[in-house]
């Protein structure tokens, strides 16, 4: 019955024992202003974000005026500094990098899925605890450090012992090296995913009568399939973004076609080759040739970030 | 129906089933060790390169700096070449200077040791026994320069064989070891041992390499010819003293971290004008990424109201977070170096480390506010609390921990950067302290980086020291994370 009445009009209230329904004037603006404080910073955030996108794509259209995408993605001579007759062509440049990839992948998606299985089923919690993040600084060495172990330690360790014929620089330890570095990132992703596998699913294989190896091959690791599949695809998107591992350990030329036991050069390393090449050397056009590399990384690493994403969303298990 | 106990069949296939659980179990066990054992092969290789730096550091202490050169000695076959240590230079009031080594002599031997490469003189100089003060006593010997060890050396042609020389003595200086062997000028040098001396540059090179060959106290056999007759003459070459070093790890790291790079001496390069160069770009980049990071994750997080707009942002963020860091360098050069004319400075940098942080710290921040249960604050605005009030006095104060952690393993991995910052065109050479935001810079890993590819033996030490230095910064932050983690984390 007093509902609709105002508050004001009630006979025995004075003016100080008046319910505030609204907040008072300076309150308003204070929570406006900040509003707008945070507002301003999350557009700066989005804005920054955008600009990174657009300055990609903007900034390589001169070059494919030039050169025609196809000599880019389809020709194998790169020779971007050069003054008489500069080549475009990539092709070189990105089979080097698969070839990388392709070994750091390779290195890093079995071991990974491993010690995934490992930590997440036959550990207890006080040893996951201890290797957790002895795994965590594997994966926060700094680059630089890793080329510098490919270079001076593994190198010269696959030379002495396996593969005397193996280049100063050359393209498998470099791979290698990558490998180890990738091991922890794809291992948390598919650890993540038998993580979220729940409890009754394990006790009722082992019910049935199952050994605890057959409950991980034939239940765990089935149903963490799109896990695997995204350590797979994000460990290949870490791997070609790469740049010091491979700018150190492989060297700085293309080859074509591509032989990991030399020296091999990746989309990323030709990026720092030309940066490092001196100033004479950058013209708006060699520039525009990085850009073209850098939106072409860009796109791929895009891609393929998005599919590891598209994979976990649709494939995830939905367990009650 | 059921099987009879004691079925071989069946307990054999159970046994099989359980072995092969046994060696999956084995084999994934010896994985995780593989790649723990890449860590500690990685550290241990690591610090037995770097503990040379004490090597390094006590022969710098001694007084010695020297550089490799070599003689080179044809045979009809081929060419042997034979490397010596060379004395560049000797500081004065140095233990080296009073036992008399100096300029241009060359060092044969060390402890007894012949010494061929610099790193054989480190390696000693780390791993000899010292007193209980620090101090090293090692023998050394040396052959005195050309002109101590005998004189001025002339050419003479030799009969009959058009353009070959032989060496002969010009002058000969008296007082030295020449003099006291009973030789004379205008005596032919033919013979050092078994060594033909072919020519007078390679004379004294051919008395080294005999010397090196041999204990310190046995004379180099000297064959002369002297009036178209040879005789031998027994040269005591070498001259032996002992060096006192002070070997000092802690001095020498100091050392190391407070000069300044050396463009061809290791023994004096060191990581000043790097380390100040990542903590001021480390303070541009925390002042620059943080607020905007965590203010627009709060923004995103708790102000924008959920659209497609916000939906691709936060799909563009999450995929930005994935790029190559290199990619924001080539962003960073464009935009700060070259548009807003920054050019290589610590300001351009911290700027392009901040574009590479910003969308992780952004994930992370969101993270923490997302763990925040609506109900908390569905409550604060049950009791009338405006939309600032909850987040000041609800939603802050448990995920500040949070994101503090963010910004430390943000910072972690930023300190490790490299590939961004040699697209600014960091110059690789840099041997003063950035004094102000416009200055050159360089930074922990560029400074790697840029040691690793120099050709003089033991810039790979200085490396490997500045990268124990680097891990250790970034365990020391990731530890620091953790501990932040496990002390505020808050369980709803």
């Amino acid at each position: 019955m007093e509902r609709h009445g105002s508050p004001s009009s009630r006979p025995d209230s004075g003016p100080e024992r008046r319910i505030r329904l609204h907040a008072p004037r300076g309150r308003r603006l204070k929570e406006n202003l900040i509003y707008g404080i945070f507002l301003l910073s999350g557009s700066a955030a989005i804005v920054i974000t955008l600009l990174t996108v657009g300055t990609f794509v903007v900034r390589s259209v001169p070059f494919f005026q030039e050169v025609s995408v196809w000599e880019f993605v389809g020709t194998a001579d790169w020779n971007p500094i050069s003054d008489f007759s500069p080549d475009f062509g990539a092709l070189a440049l990105m089979t080097n990098t698969l070839v990388i990839t392709a070994i750091a992948v390779a290195v890093a998606l079995p071991l990974a899925l491993l010690i995934a299985v490992v930590v997440s089923e036959y550990l207890n919690t006080r040893m996951r605890k201890t290797v957790k993040p002895i795994l965590e600084i594997l994966a926060g060495i700094p680059t630089v450090v890793y080329g510098f172990f490919a270079l001076e330690t593994v190198t010269p360790f696959l030379q002495s012992t396996i593969w005397p014929g193996l280049g100063y620089a050359n393209g498998v330890s470099a791979g290698l090296v990558m490998g180890f570095m990738i091991i922890p990132l794809a291992a948390s992703i598919i650890e993540d995913v038998l993580y979220a596998i729940p409890r009754s699913i394990r006790e009722g294989a082992l019910a049935m009568g199952a050994t605890k190896f057959e409950t991980v091959w034939k239940i765990l690791l089935p149903a963490g399939i799109s896990g695997i599949g995204a350590a797979f695809i994000l460990s290949m998107s870490r791997a070609i973004g790469e740049t010091m591992i491979v700018t150190m350990a492989a060297g700085m030329q293309p080859a074509w076609p591509p032989d990991p036991s030399g020296t091999m050069m990746t989309m990323t390393a030709s990026i720092v080759n030309i940066a490092t090449g001196g100033e004479h050397a950058m013209t708006d056009f060699i520039w525009g040739a990085v850009f073209a590399i850098g939106l072409y990384l860009f796109v791929v690493t895009l891609v393929l970030n998005v599919i590891s994403h598209l994979i976990v969303e649709r494939y995830r298990e939905q367990y009650e | 129906m059921t099987a009879p106990i004691g079925d071989h069949g069946q307990a054999r296939k159970l046994r099989w089933r359980r072995a092969k659980g046994g060696v999956f179990v084995t084999v994934a066990s010896i994985a995780l060790l593989l790649a723990l054992s890449v860590l500690v092969v990685l550290i241990t290789t690591t610090t037995l390169e770097a503990a040379k730096l004490t090597g390094m550091d006590a022969m710098a202490e001694a007084g010695i700096a020297m550089s490799v050169r070599a003689f080179n000695y044809e045979t009809d076959q081929d060419r042997e070449s034979i490397p010596y240590l060379s004395v560049s230079n000797i500081i004065s009031g140095s233990s080296a200077e009073e036992i008399g080594i100096k300029q241009y002599d060359a060092i044969t031997s060390l402890n007894d040791e012949p010494l061929d490469t610099m790193e054989q003189a480190w390696q000693i100089l780390a791993t000899a026994e010292a007193d209980e003060d620090g101090m090293l006593n090692l023998s050394i010997s040396w052959v005195p320069a050309v002109d101590r060890l005998i004189g001025e050396l002339g050419s003479q042609s030799i009969p009959g064989q058009l353009g070959q020389y032989r060496a002969s003595i010009e002058s000969l200086n008296p007082g030295s070891p020449a003099a006291r062997a009973g030789l004379q000028e205008g005596d032919i040098l033919m013979d050092a041992n078994d060594l033909p001396i072919q020519g007078r540059r390679k004379a004294w090179g051919a008395i080294i390499a005999v010397a090196k060959r041999q204990a310190p106290s046995e004379p180099v056999t000297l064959t002369i010819e002297r009036d178209g007759e040879r005789m031998d003459v027994p040269l005591d070459a070498e001259r032996s003293g002992t060096l006192v070093a002070e070997r000092d790890i802690w001095e020498a790291i100091w050392d190391f971290a407070t000069s300044l790079d050396s463009p061809n001496r290791p023994e004096r390069a060191g990581l000043k004008s790097a380390l100040l160069g990542t903590i001021y770009i480390m303070l541009v980049m925390m002042v620059f990424a943080f607020p905007i990071g965590a203010m627009g994750a709060i923004y995103l997080e708790e102000y924008a109201s959920k659209n497609v707009f916000t939906d691709t942002v936060q799909i563009l963020i999450a995929n930005l977070a994935g790029i190559p860091s290199v990619a924001y360098g080539i962003i960073g050069l464009q935009i700060f170096a070259r548009e807003l004319g920054m050019g290589n400075s610590v300001l351009a940098g911290g700027l392009t480390l901040g574009l590479v942080i910003l969308p992780i710290m952004i994930i992370a921040a969101r993270e923490t506010l997302r763990a925040v249960p609506p109900w908390v604050r569905e409550a604060a605005y049950g009791v009338g609390a405006t939309r600032w009030q909850v987040i000041r006095s609800q939603v802050l104060p448990v995920s500040l921990p949070g994101m503090f952690t963010g910004m430390i393993l943000s910072l972690a991995q930023a300190i490790g950067e490299a590939a961004p910052l040699i697209l600014l065109g960091a110059s690789l050479y840099v041997n003063y302290v950035p004094d102000g935001l416009l200055s050159g810079f360089t930074a922990v890993p560029l400074q790697i980086f840029s040691w690793v590819f120099r050709a003089k033996a033991g810039f790979n030490t200085v490396a490997a020291v500045a990268i124990l230095l680097l891990v250790g910064m970034m365990i020391l932050l990731n530890a620091l994370a953790i501990w932040l983690r496990n002390r505020y984390q808050k369980g709803w």
